[in-house]
């Protein structure tokens, strides 16, 4: 197998969720409710008193409800079908994780987008000539979003901020890429 | 970085989630298609008195079938858990010995130690980086260098991924070989509270 193969492949492993924390309280989940229905299961194979509800009664109840819903069985059931919804989707959505990464060149990197985002406020504050407080960036999906804040009636030069918040972009080789947005508004600094 | 199966593990998550859904959805459907309804108690109806027969000792086997299957679900749900991460080793190379008839033998092992002691030493130097951790991972079969570092505020990604990459190049050559390195540029706390750069302030 092949570097940039490899490199793909821990990328892809890198900037997407695992599923691994829900799988496993699932799974304990799961296998506490089992456990407890196998042990049922052998007591009453035995004919010994059930710990908590005999299978028997466990199943009669169960099927009891379905012939018969009632509103709190209605809600129970549609509630379970709703978790059981977000479960698929959870399961089938990529759970991008807030990182980019590259598999080119002599290693593969995987950056935070928090990284990208300090960058670029600094990159801004340098390129404007303003206070780093004066600069707040966000990045998410394809776009970085730089607010720069004017303060005391002395406007930024929004073009320069652009220009350079766009070169430092372009001399990335992160996926997925990003296009910046500034935005100038005026104001006090809050923070 | 881990070595997880990613695959069973959505795959896990989606039968959970179809099972839930199904079941959930034929008791609440009721409420909304009449004729489903009817269909669904109908069918549990008539169940009902056959399944509590067989499990309150009729048929004692049914039940003995239940436990066993409930004890091979428990197990396999516990070997998920246990599957989850794992992949980190202690080797980072090993060349084995060319033949056996010569006077030197034996194969020779390169510790991720020895790399971590020298690549993170060579990063402590440089400003850009508030903290570094060096490991091994053995991914699908191919051992990976994992480089970890928390990058210092306002620092380029693309600078510091540049730099690590020297400091890489330097190792391949103390090495005499070039192993599979992947660079992570964490913004965490460390991250967060360190001093910025570029900015005296």
């Amino acid at each position: 197998m092949s570097d940039t193969t490899v490199y793909r492949r821990i990328v892809r492993r890198e900037t997407h969720s695992s599923r691994s924390g829900l799988a496993v309280v699932l799974a304990l989940l799961l296998a506490v409710a089992f456990a407890w229905l196998g042990t049922e299961a052998v007591l009453a194979a035995v004919g010994s008193a059930p710990l908590l509800l005999a299978p028997a009664d466990l199943v009669g109840a169960v099927l009891g409800a379905a012939a018969g819903p009632v509103g709190l069985v209605t809600a129970v059931a549609v509630v379970v079908a709703l978790v059981g919804l977000v479960l698929v989707v959870l399961a089938l959505a990529p759970g991008r994780k807030g990182r980019r990464g590259s598999a080119e060149g002599r290693s593969a990197v995987v950056v935070d987008d928090r990284v990208i985002a300090r960058s670029l406020a600094r990159t801004a504050a340098t390129a404007g000539d303003l206070g780093q407080d004066q600069v707040s960036v966000s990045v998410g999906g394809r776009r970085a979003t730089v607010e720069v804040t004017e303060l005391d009636g002395r406007t930024a030069d929004a073009h320069a901020v652009e220009r350079a918040v766009a070169a430092e972009l372009d001399g990335y080789r992160f996926g997925p890429s990003l296009t910046a947005n500034v935005r100038t508004k005026k104001g006090r600094v809050t923070s | 970085m881990n070595d997880t199966n990613r695959a069973v593990n959505r795959l896990f998550v989606l039968v959970v989630g179809l099972v839930m859904l199904l079941g959930g959805g034929v008791v609440a459907v009721g409420a909304l298609l009449p004729d489903v309804q009817t269909a669904v108690s109908d069918g549990a109806e008539q169940a009902t008195g056959p399944t509590t027969d067989a499990l309150s000792g009729g048929l004692p086997w049914v039940l003995w079938v239940s436990a066993l299957a409930a004890l091979v679900l428990v197990v396999l749900f516990v070997a998920l858990v246990v599957r989850q991460g794992g992949g980190r080793t202690g080797t980072l190379l090993r060349v084995p010995s060319k033949g056996s008839g010569s006077g030197v033998g034996g194969d020779v092992v390169v510790e991720t130690k020895t790399a971590a002691a020298a690549i993170e030493a060579a990063l402590k130097e440089d400003d850009a980086f508030v903290s570094s951790s060096v490991g091994t991972w053995r991914v699908k079969g191919t051992t990976v260098l994992r480089v970890a570092v928390d990058v210092r505020k306002g620092v380029s990604p693309r600078d510091a991924h540049g730099r690590i990459d020297q400091v890489v190049a330097a190792w391949d050559e103390v090495l005499g070989e070039k192993v599979p390195v992947v660079v992570q540029l964490d913004g965490g706390l460390r991250s967060q509270l360190s001093n910025g750069v570029g900015r005296t302030e």
